[in-house]
């Protein structure tokens, strides 16, 4: 049962005690003073029939006295005066307690019969007027004729009032007795009454009492309850509201709503005055509609739920500093139901500003990605020329990319080709870019680098796994756009000195060698010949070996110029590279002073990178060593930095010379010298280059 | 959206029954033909019986007026007059006419709409048999 | 520039109608990019999209894949104009699926279809598309999202 349920209970038991108390003082009352008239009625008999109890010896007595007088012949006229009054008094008491119901029928009735016997004996005595003597006033009184009438009747009398009045006179005691008796019983019963009004009311009155002082208690826990509520509705980070039939907020209402809504007016709030400058008319009149729905029975709590439109509602208002200020709140709404369909509607509103915006933020991060400054940097570094020239490349690579992801593609094994083709290329147009110190080309190269490497370390692999790396592309692809149109604004006509390739492409070298001595504290010059001789069709692949092969030398070859020193080297090493016709071929010689590359190095490394077994090491000769560094997933540098470590880098020469039917060989001694040869075949013979 | 029912959708009335239901009207409102096929086909109240199905608005009104549905599936994008326009006409008819949408439009600012207009539930494109079965019962209870 | 998470919504969409109408799930090849107007199959449901993104957002399919399709939705009839309305259905779903998660941010069209030998939507200047095969049993089909 409900609170409301128990009060209502208790309402009821209240007035019901007052009504019972009111109709038993009523009755008892009513019966009391009934009881009370009879009491005083009887009370008022008794005193009659107690008066006339006395009048039979009176009558006796008087007629003695009118006897005595008469014998004595003396004056008799007064006695039979006081015989007259008394019998008429009595006479009249009588007639009074017969017309007055006072005595008991019976009783009346006997004391009537004996009354009525006096009759005939006094009725002559009284009847007498004359004079009783005969006066002679010398001999003295004799009685007269009349009065020895008178004489013989007042003898009869006499006598007749000696013999009954007794008897007349017990059945008045009688009566009174009775009368006595029946007074205090009503009496009795008046005290009856009264006690047990009395009681009644006590009873009655106790009942009450007892209603009262659980009222106060529940009362008092409701009022702690309340107040329990009003804690919880102050303290509680979720705002919360009842609102009622007419989309009122109610009394109860959290604190927290004051921080969200700027407002603390909120009970008898119209709900849509409360967000009314809030959001835009469209989300108003729909907040308002659904909140009209919640109070029919059209739909289910399901169904409500999952169209609520205040799931994420963006609210503006003054932050009180004279800006606005945009919040996130998520409108929670419970039906109330009671007996009578729904009572209320509990609106919770949470405020998930800071979850809102953090997703927006890591949105804003990919927008801001796209910033212009860093490219401006970059670009007013690069020569022109050379940035051209990447951009061709860069566009050739993506696409080359873009057409690796293109190949159908359905099963595990048909999606795993892909990532290590695309990585190959990335890492290799990664290397141009960080030649050129075009620092934000070369991080979102890496950006989506780590995308197609998170692809390769899946288990499974299906086509979803390829929406984030073609999402990347595109974008990469919309910033080159920029890049290339922002160079065309800024320098006047890049492309139109015919520069030769092989210039740009030493020069592109040049700069790189420049970056890597700086980035790793080297000292070493760079040499190139005969790079304008490179066929067209060569010119890509070698441009990926040549950064390849001076990244390694920068990184691994040449040492830092103290160990130079130690080593009896120059402290200053070289580099050279060297493109020449040699018969029908071509080749390109690379060649550093550095360490050299110790096969047992490379052995321990291949170990690591989990290439190769400890067998397989143990039994691996020199020239197997040699191959370790052209598979893919070596790398000799830990970390994944711009430009080593990534562990691609020489497999992509392997692969891109040998699919153009060339040959690498390499040369070493540890501690003095690294030589790679790449052997072209002539032009004609060549293969069609997989990256033209 | 919708939640799990442990009746699968059977509509067919308790064994033992005295007398059987008076059969349910139902008319199908969509503007394509798969779906509308779909709908009758995939519906499994005994006591449910397809008295039309139209492909816009002007059409499911006319219907509607002949044929007193007591069940109406209402598709919202249409040709001619939508979804959102028929259920008010309807319901402004006939207001104890219970009405389905069922609707690729998944935002809830429409559904909020359909419901103020007098739909009673809301089944959202593409659903299966069962999601389908389930809207209907919750619509016929 | 797109996001990712929107051409999700738009593959959900896509994928969703063919696990929920043929109980069949369709899966997505790989992904790849387009300058000029992609190939076009039999059929195409196609929304176009304007506010903060603008451009269209299309399905298309090989006849043979929707026969096969509508088959699994235990449909009997093949005719031309039931395989357009399964496509505008697909397309249906897409916009469905697109309004509920972007809102009010993107204003989309009621799906319109394109069939025949030789339909073309003229590629928009400057805009890649992004396109999606989506690959399901033997079939494959095309989801091509092209937004600027």
């Amino acid at each position: 049962m409900t609170v409301t349920g128990v009060e209502r209970r208790r309402d009821v038991i209240t007035v019901a005690i007052g009504t019972a108390l009111a109709v038993l003082m009523g009755v008892v009352l009513a019966a009391g003073i009934r009881q009370a008239t009879r009491l005083h009625a009887e009370i008022a008999a008794l005193q009659t029939a107690s008066s006339l109890q006395n009048y039979p010896e009176d009558i006796a007595r008087e007629l003695d006295t009118l006897r005595e007088r008469l014998e004595i012949r003396a004056y008799s006229g007064r006695a039979l005066a006081d015989l007259r009054a008394t019998v008429s008094r009595f006479d009249a008491s009588l007639r009074a307690t017969t017309a007055g119901d006072v005595l008991d029928a019976a009783d009346l009735a006997r004391t009537q019969r004996l009354w009525h016997q006096y009759d005939p004996v006094l009725a002559p005595v009284l009847a007498f007027h004359g004079q009783p003597y005969a006066d002679s006033d010398t001999s003295g009184s004799t009685l007269s004729r009349e009065g020895r009438a008178h004489f013989a009747q007042v003898k009869r009398a006499q006598l007749f009032a000696a013999v009954h009045a007794k008897a007349l006179q017990d059945h008045l005691v009688l009566g009174v007795r009775r009368l006595q008796a029946s007074a205090s019983a009503a009496a009795a019963q008046l005290r009856a009454l009264l006690l047990a009004g009395v009681l009644a009311a006590l009873v009655l009155a106790a009942a009450a009492a007892y209603l009262q002082i659980t009222r106060a208690r529940d009362q008092r826990a409701a009022r702690e309850a309340e107040e329990r509520t009003r804690d919880i509705l102050k303290t509680v980070r979720e705002g919360f509201f009842l609102l009622d039939r007419d989309n009122r907020i109610g009394s109860v209402w959290s604190e927290a709503l004051t921080r969200m809504f700027n407002r603390g007016d909120f009970a008898g709030l119209s709900f849509e005055d409360l967000l009314r400058d809030l959001v835009p008319a469209t989300t108003l009149a729909t907040a308002v509609k659904y909140v009209n729905l919640l109070w029919g029975d059209r739909a289910h709590e399901n169904l409500m739920k999952s169209i609520n439109p205040l799931g994420q509602l963006e609210v503006t208002a003054e932050d009180g500093r004279g800006g606005t200020e945009t919040r996130y709140l998520q409108f929670d709404f419970h039906r109330v139901v009671g007996p009578k369909g729904v009572r209320h509607v509990l609106c919770a509103v949470g405020d998930v500003t800071s979850s809102v915006l953090l997703a927006r933020e890591l949105q804003e991060s990919q927008q801001s990605a796209n910033a212009q400054l860093d490219m401006m940097v970059g670009m007013m570094r690069t020569d022109p020329v050379q940035l051209a020239s990447f951009l061709d490349s860069a566009d050739a690579g993506l696409k080359h990319v873009n057409a690796i992801l293109k190949e159908p593609a359905r099963t595990d094994t048909e999606f795993r080709r892909k990532p290590g083709s695309i990585m190959r290329e990335l890492h290799s147009l990664k290397g141009e870019a960080a030649a050129l110190d075009l620092q934000s080309i070369a991080d979102r190269l890496h950006a989506l680098e780590d995308l197609v490497g998170n692809c390769q370390a899946k288990a499974t692999l299906s086509g979803d796994d390829f929406l984030p790396v073609v999402v990347k592309l595109d974008e990469l692809l919309a910033y080159l756009r920029g890049v290339r149109e922002m160079a065309s604004r800024i320098s006047v006509s890049p492309q139109s000195e015919a520069v030769p390739a092989g210039d740009v492409l030493a020069a592109t070298l040049q700069t790189m060698a420049a970056q890597l001595a700086r980035d790793h504290a080297k000292r070493f010059t760079l040499n190139t010949a005969g790079l304008g001789g490179v066929p067209p069709q060569y010119a890509r692949t070698l441009k990926d070996c040549l950064i390849q092969l001076v990244r390694n030398a920068a990184v691994h070859g040449i040492e830092a110029p103290e160990v130079r020193s130690r080593c009896a080297k120059s402290d200053v090493g070289r580099v050279s590279a060297e493109f020449r016709a040699a018969g029908a071929n071509y080749e390109l010689i690379f060649e550093d002073d550095g360490a050299g590359i110790a096969p047992e190095a490379l052995k321990e490394t291949a170990l690591r990178r989990n290439l190769i077994t400890a067998a397989e090491a143990s039994s691996m000769d020199m020239r197997g060593a040699m191959a370790l560094m052209f598979r893919p997933g070596f790398s000799t540098a830990d970390g994944a930095s711009r430009d080593a470590g990534r562990g691609v880098g020489m497999d992509v020469i392997a692969r891109n010379v040998y699919a153009l039917g060339g040959r690498i060989g390499v040369s070493t001694n540890p501690g003095k010298f690294t030589r790679f040869k790449i052997t072209l075949p002539a032009v004609e013979a060549a293969g069609s280059s997989a990256v033209a | 959206m919708w939640g799990a029912s442990a009746n699968k959708g059977r509509g067919a009335p308790p064994a033992g029954a005295a007398a059987p239901r008076a059969p349910i009207k139902m008319l199908i409102v969509d503007d394509s033909n798969i779906v509308r096929r779909r709908i009758e086909r995939s519906q499994q109240f005994d006591n449910l019986v397809v008295i039309g199905s139209a492909a816009n608005g002007v059409e499911a009104l006319e219907i509607f007026a002949k044929t007193d549905p007591d069940v109406v599936t209402m598709d919202l994008t249409m040709p001619m007059m939508d979804g959102i326009e028929c259920i008010g006409r309807m319901v402004a008819k006939r207001p104890s006419v219970r009405i389905l949408v069922i609707s690729a439009l998944a935002d809830k600012a429409t559904a909020v709409e359909a419901m103020e207009r007098g739909a009673n539930g809301f089944l959202n494109k593409p659903f299966t048999d069962r999601q389908l079965n389930e809207a209907i019962e919750e619509l016929i209870r | 520039m797109l996001y990712e998470h929107e051409l999700k919504t738009f593959v959900a969409g896509t994928t969703n109608f063919f696990e929920v109408s043929a109980q069949q799930p369709a899966s997505i090849g790989s992904p790849y990019l387009v300058d000029d107007a992609p190939q076009l199959h039999e059929y195409t449901g196609l929304i176009n999209i304007t506010g903060k993104r603008d451009g269209v957002v299309y399905f298309t399919a090989p006849k043979a894949m929707l026969a096969v399709l509508l088959m699994k939705m235990q449909e009997t009839d093949f005719s031309h104009e039931t395989m357009r309305d399964l496509v505008g259905e697909v397309a249906n779903t897409i916009s469905g699926n697109a309004r509920r998660d972007f809102g009010r941010d993107f204003v989309i069209s009621p799906p319109s279809v394109l069939s025949g030998e030789t339909p073309s939507i003229a590629p928009r200047p400057g805009v890649r598309s992004f396109i999606i095969p989506i690959n399901w049993r033997s079939h494959s089909a095309k989801l091509v999202v092209s937004l600027g």
